[in-house]
């Protein structure tokens, strides 16, 4: 299957520009290993030098889900695709509903560990 | 052995000396669990197969093969294939960051292999890992009309999928047994493994005492983060989550369309009142219409989706001919397909084909209507092809000729 897959992006290089794909794919896993990845290690640093005990889980939550919401709205927040002749294409206010999106995700999980909280 | 030369030895220094920061075991977190790993692995496993699946399923609707004609029901098949090939991909975002987290420190440990099998596990976790980020990244990007390169989307996801897939299969396949054993439930008062003897890198268990999140809220903070985008994004597909759709990039209200006819630069030629449509090919009578010819053909109502590959999609109301009677007219064969042109010159969707099923379903319409109006030009005026169970970049726009293959 892997050969297959090599194959046929050399075969069709007019449409796949072999050279482009591989740096977008090695790219892609350096952006990962060298930018992402450090920046995630650093807040877990910050995050166990700074909260400590009950609430440190409840941040966690709340980081990781807004932290892959942010990552997955990225391209429509800097509006990449807003072609200039297609109002249809990211019709919305990205910023403000990711600001929508994670403030409920927070007080969702506020709201959690406050009643875990009491239930002890 | 190479062990003794002294790159060897500077970096096994590095990884290890505990004053310096890259010593293996630095990154340690009580996460960074086997069972963790297994079934996030298992997850992502099953998503990725989901889109890979979908995906070959889309693929053979732009690419017909012809002993493997596509079916022209249910109508809603291609809607719902696409939307779950987006939902999947969409969802699977959170799982990979995850996974690619709890496994990072294996990357960096060193040496990269002690055997040869170890160096081909590697190349192949590696082919995993570019594709899986490439595959969700590419897609991402694509739904939201970002295209930070120059080749063809549909060519470098679709072949990237193959060698993704591949790897997937290996990995699976080695990692199974162990998979296996970490994810089988354990009675509370079995004794567990020490991780470390399992896994010298990870090194690390869930288990015992910990500030933050255990294993089981770590799986769950992951489902629930894909839970939270699949709600926000997948009313773009589902009418039901269509008001809860806020990161979609597209609204299903509007009538969404990818390509203005501006942007294609048909604005004028179908507005044109030298606009003509050509049945050609293998007829017996070859017709050229006008657009008052094509309405004076009785006119068929049909409630079909559009479907985009690009995962939204919305039902409405098509009204025009049926392209079977326009064959009939022309006398084309009875099992016949067709191709369909539009007038957009550089698109590589200015051609379509129908194959005999589509083409002669009492569905399948060469729309002048839609929810009762009149084709704006940006849903393909005058004359747009809407059929059951096709993309919707095969729903061809401007419509000016079918030719009968």
């Amino acid at each position: 299957m892997i050969l297959w897959g090599v194959r046929g992006a050399f075969h069709h290089r007019l449409d796949t520009r072999p050279a482009q794909l591989a740096r977008f794919l090695l790219g892609g896993a350096l952006a990962h290993d060298l930018v992402l990845a450090p920046l995630v290690v650093l807040a877990g640093v910050a995050l166990a030098r700074t909260v400590r005990g009950r609430w440190r889980a409840p941040v966690q939550v709340a980081l990781f889900v807004s932290a892959t919401l942010a990552l997955f709205t990225y391209p429509a927040l800097r509006g990449y695709g807003r072609a200039l002749h297609n109002p249809t294409s990211l019709p919305h206010d990205y910023a403000a509903n990711l600001a929508i999106v994670i403030g409920a995700v927070v007080l969702a999980v506020a709201a959690g560990a406050i009643v875990s909280a009491n239930r002890r | 052995m190479v062990r003794s030369s002294p790159v060897t030895a500077a970096v096994d220094r590095f990884t290890t000396d505990p004053d310096l920061p890259l010593r293996q075991g630095a990154f340690q977190s009580p996460l960074r669990d086997e069972r963790i790993a297994a079934w996030l692995g298992a997850a992502l496993g099953l998503l990725f197969t989901t889109c890979f699946v979908t995906g070959l399923f889309s693929h053979l609707h732009q690419h017909p093969l012809s002993w493997l004609p596509v079916p022209a029901r249910p109508a809603g098949l291609y809607r719902f294939a696409q939307g779950l090939h987006v939902a999947s991909g969409i969802a699977s975002l959170p799982v990979l960051v995850a996974k690619l987290w709890v496994v990072w420190p294996r990357f960096l440990s060193f040496p990269p292999g002690r055997r040869a099998a170890d160096a081909v596990e590697r190349l192949g976790v590696l082919a995993l890992v570019t594709g899986g980020i490439f595959m969700v990244f590419s897609g991402v990007a694509n739904i939201a009309q970002w295209y930070p390169w120059r080749f063809s989307f549909t060519a470098a996801h679709y072949w990237t999928a193959w060698i993704t897939a591949g790897a997937l299969v290996a990995h699976a396949g080695a990692k199974a047994p162990i998979a296996v054993r970490a994810m089988r439930p354990r009675r509370r008062s079995a004794r567990r493994p020490a991780l470390a003897d399992a896994d010298p890198v990870l090194h690390t268990s869930a288990e015992g005492p910990h500030d933050g999140l255990d294993r089981r809220g770590f799986l769950r903070t992951v489902a629930g983060a894909a839970g939270v985008l699949t709600l926000t994004t997948a009313g773009q597909t589902l009418p039901g989550l269509r008001r809860l759709a806020l990161l979609a990039p597209r609204d299903p209200a509007d009538r969404p369309v990818n390509r203005s006819a501006r942007n294609a630069g048909v604005l004028e030629a179908a507005a044109a009142s030298t606009y003509r449509l050509r049945i050609e090919g293998r007829v017996a009578r070859p017709l050229t219409l006008t657009l008052d010819d094509i309405l004076a053909f009785p006119a068929h109502s049909a409630g079909l989706p559009i479907a985009c590959v690009e995962g939204w999609s919305y039902s409405a109301r098509w009204t025009g001919p049926r392209l079977r009677d326009l064959l009939d007219a022309a006398g084309a064969a009875a099992g016949a397909a067709v191709n369909v042109e539009s007038l957009e010159q550089r698109s590589p969707y200015r051609v379509a084909f129908v194959n005999h099923f589509q083409a002669h379903d009492p569905d399948t319409l060469l729309a002048t209507h839609l929810d009762g109006a009149p084709l704006t030009p940006d849903h393909g005026a005058p004359v747009r092809l809407i059929g059951p169970d096709r993309p919707g970049v095969n729903q061809t726009k401007w419509v000016t000729r079918v030719v009968v293959l």
